[in-house]
């Protein structure tokens, strides 16, 4: 089970702040991304991924292990 | 003063410190009269802006009968009233590449209270170029991000965000309330003493998130990407060498049946209102550099989009892939639609 935080107009998007979500056999950040791309359709939206608190690249080569948790961190613009 | 970590020679390091806040907006309004009244010796306020109705409820600095003013001239007289020691110097104008190089000069720490992500790429790259550190606050609705960039070398905003995006919201748009610009306000003016003063920990490789209807803050670690440097010769060539070049429609009115130009729409499909010229494409913005093929580099190709702003961010795409004439119809379709119709009317 990994859980998946979301943040500004992403969350927006997805009308949950957090969510978690359970995998069998292998999952990859990228994968993973593609998946809530489909379910969520961001589009146009851009984000930052950080894994455990850690900002990492999206094309990243990395399996996600369970209890990660991953937050999708889009750039805010007001002020 | 009293403070064992600020005392004397705290209150000395403040009152030779030199502070410009760059937008003198909701977050301005609450850095401003914290840093002012902390001692910074030298505030520098930049905003173009005139204090309007319904700016009131988050730009607490500014009274309503202050309305149509200049905002970076009413805070500097707010600031003045507080504290007369502190030398202001208010700017009201634009912040441009032209500009913020010999502006950021002058100053030890740049804090971006703007509302504009373009602004917050050139406050990034001048604070590269000029070495100095930029202080990052932001906020969409209850949300807040706040970091400090270029920190003695440290991590930098396009180390966060690589890619400029284009459709953040700003406040007017996306709503906002005056207390979570307030408390974004106050943890930037917050980073600014703590580098003056050498004490904490300075917010330097990390973005915190702050949600004021839980609140609950992470706090998250970025690096440094080395493909993100910026010396003042690159700044100079990324915004004052390929300037975007705008064209008024009206220049280009007998062109528009020419086969050797094309029109280029970056708005999205449901945009409105539609036109259409005899050579005209439609590729959305985002879709852009993945489509980029079906453009002839070697082609006059005029873009244009809802107002002009968008179609300036193509124009440095696609220059960026060495297109050679390329222009962007200011004041896009708005522009563009009015001038057919009075074209169609004569």
């Amino acid at each position: 089970m990994i859980e998946i935080k979301y943040f500004g107009a992403v969350a927006e998007k997805t009308k949950c702040e957090f969510e978690k979500l359970s995998f069998s056999e292998e999952l990859s950040l990228q994968k993973l991304l593609q998946d809530l791309n489909e379910k969520y359709e961001f589009e146009s939206l851009s984000f930052s991924v950080a894994v455990n608190q850690k900002i990492v690249s999206k094309s990243a080569d990395y399996n996600l292990q369970i209890s990660d948790i991953v937050a999708l961190l889009p750039p805010f613009a007001g002020g | 003063m009293i403070l064992p970590e600020i005392g004397e020679d705290g209150q000395h390091k403040l009152s030779k410190s030199k502070v410009l806040v760059i937008g003198a907006g909701g977050l301005g309004a609450a850095i401003l009269p914290y840093l002012a009244a902390a001692g910074v010796g030298e505030i520098g306020i930049v905003d173009n802006d005139t204090i309007e109705i319904s700016n009131l409820h988050r730009q607490v600095i500014y009274k309503s009968s202050a309305v149509g003013k200049s905002k970076a001239e009413e805070a500097k007289r707010m600031i003045s009233e507080l504290n007369p020691l502190v030398k202001v110097n208010a700017l009201a104008e634009k912040l441009s590449g032209k500009n913020a190089i010999s502006l950021f000069e002058k100053y030890d720490i740049i804090v971006d209270a703007t509302d504009n992500i373009s602004i917050k790429y050139l406050i990034n790259d001048a604070c590269l170029a000029t070495n100095k550190p930029m202080v990052y606050g932001s906020i969409f609705r209850f949300q807040g991000q706040v970091s400090v960039f270029n920190y003695q070398n440290g991590p930098t905003y396009r180390c966060l965000y690589p890619d400029k995006n284009i459709n953040a919201l700003n406040c007017e748009d996306a709503g906002v309330i005056g207390i979570s610009v307030g408390i974004i306000g106050m943890f930037q003016a917050n980073e600014v003493l703590k580098m003056i003063l050498g004490i904490g920990e300075v917010l330097s490789g990390k973005i915190l998130v702050y949600n004021i209807l839980n609140n609950e803050q992470q706090k998250y670690d970025f690096d440094k990407s080395d493909v993100q440097l910026i010396s003042r010769e690159s700044f100079e060539e990324k915004y004052n060498k390929f300037e975007v070049e705008e064209i008024s429609f009206e220049s280009i009115l007998h062109e528009i049946n020419k086969d050797s130009v094309l029109f280029l729409d970056v708005r999205n499909e449901e945009e409105l209102p539609k036109i259409s010229l005899k050579n005209q494409i439609q590729i959305p913005l985002q879709h852009l550099e993945n489509e980029i093929e079906k453009l002839n580099k070697k082609q006059t190709i005029y873009i244009f989009c809802q107002s002009g702003i968008r179609s300036k961010i193509a124009v440095e795409l696609l220059q960026k892939h060495q297109f050679k004439s390329v222009k962007s119809i200011a004041g896009g379709i708005l522009a563009m639609k009015q001038l057919l119709a009075t074209e169609i009317n004569l």
